[in-house]
């Protein structure tokens, strides 16, 4: 098997330079889908026929809780790249993504939070999905911190990449927590072809571009923090002055 | 690959196998206490001592509710279609609190069987539609059970 493609990753030039060429497009993609999805969903959605105009913050938390399940999956497999292979790039990834990642397990909390408080009656409660998603919140300041609390950079790295992959288990918690106990939070929705059926397409494409557009806002944050921490790290590289010389 | 990151990623493959079997097998062994809430059918079998402060779930039956005209007392039956348990509450009552919808309940049980209700917490299910489309459902539903019963009247 040809494996320079792999091994091309392990440049951080030529990620540096081609996510530059990615990123207008990605930016691009995600002005638009966020456009049609917002409108589309606080607009013209229908009125739930329980939930009135509250059923609307859907379309904000579920986007946001499903990418905040993303990243520790994501972490595991940089953080398993980088101990295998022992490559810088993915060193990188599994730094900037932690903090990226508790800012959306964050905003999953608290609009669920604002959701709960107008159906359920209560912020919060310790119910098995609400609680496994708070302990990924913790987990991912863990890892954020553990690079700071441990001075030698690579110990710190291999340490982050091993809490990564252990962190894996807790998001099989979170999915299947609604099903296996009894929870308040309801469990995840069966979307439906049809019109005239719960869940159709009149709920569920607006949600598919709102879902887009969290999706690439999150790849457009990954990248800009990858690229500002290569620069940091390669800050003596001929290729670095070179690009702050031309600037 | 080369025989060292084989055996590094073997390594990694072995502690991450290891670690999720014993966390898998520990939320197994405890998946009892992380329920939410008991049924009313474990409060019927006697798993609930009086007194002792829990969580029912269940769903207010239909006709069951009735309120106080002079204070925010409400009295109303939990169930979920096999036991029923009496519930007292004073206090607000979430928006979605209706009869035939899915109710979580904060208290105790007092000595003649009725459960003391501090808080009051309304669930709602998974799905999501227009009243139109819930009114539809509704029709076709009540015409098909109608005519389910028709051989049986």
């Amino acid at each position: 098997m040809d494996w320079t493609w792999f091994h091309k990753w392990g440049s951080p030039k030529w990620f540096y330079e081609l996510s530059g060429k990615w990123l207008p497009w990605l930016v691009g993609s995600m002005v638009l889908c966020l456009t049609v999805g917002i409108v589309w969903a606080l607009l013209f959605v229908p009125q739930d026929y329980q939930q009135g105009l509250t059923n609307r913050i859907f379309y904000v938390h579920v986007p946001v809780a499903s990418i905040s399940l993303a990243f520790f999956p994501l972490m595991a497999i940089a953080g398993t790249v980088f101990l295998v292979w022992r490559m810088k790039l993915a060193d990188v990834v599994v730094k900037v993504a932690a903090p990226l990642g508790a800012w959306f397990t964050a905003l999953a909390l608290a609009s669920g939070s604002i959701w709960g408080v107008d159906t359920w009656g209560t912020w919060w409660i310790w119910d098995g999905r609400l609680t496994s998603l708070l302990l990924q919140f913790f987990l991912l300041l863990g890892v954020v911190s553990l690079r700071t609390a441990l001075e030698d950079s690579e110990g710190a790295a291999r340490a982050c990449a091993l809490l990564s992959i252990v962190g894996c288990i807790n998001v099989v918690v979170i999915k299947y927590s609604v099903d296996w106990w009894n929870t308040l939070h309801q469990p995840s929705t069966d979307f439906s072809i049809a019109a005239d059926q719960a869940n159709g397409p009149e709920i569920w494409v607006p949600l598919v571009f709102m879902i887009l557009a969290v999706y690439l806002f999150f790849a457009i944050s990954l990248i800009l923090s990858t690229r500002n921490e290569i620069l940091q790290r390669e800050k003596r590289s001929q290729w670095v002055m070179e690009l702050v010389k031309r600037s | 690959m080369r025989p060292h990151r084989r055996k590094r990623l073997g390594i990694i493959l072995f502690i991450a196998t290891g670690l999720s079997v014993a966390i898998g097998l520990t939320l197994y062994a405890l998946s009892q206490n992380i329920d939410l809430f008991y049924t009313p059918t474990q409060v019927a079998q006697g798993e609930v001592a009086a007194g002792q402060r829990i969580r029912i779930g269940g769903m207010v039956r239909e006709g069951s509710v009735v309120s106080a005209d002079d204070s925010l007392a409400v009295e109303f039956v939990a169930t979920d279609y096999v036991h029923d348990v009496p519930i007292f509450h004073e206090g607000i009552l979430p928006d979605l609190f209706r009869e035939g919808q899915g109710i979580v309940v904060e208290g105790s049980l007092d000595t003649a069987g009725v459960f003391q209700a501090s808080r009051v917490l309304a669930k709602h299910d998974e799905n999501y539609m227009s009243p139109e489309v819930k009114a539809a459902l509704d029709a076709a539903g009540a015409s098909s059970e109608s005519h389910q019963m028709q051989p049986g009247t």
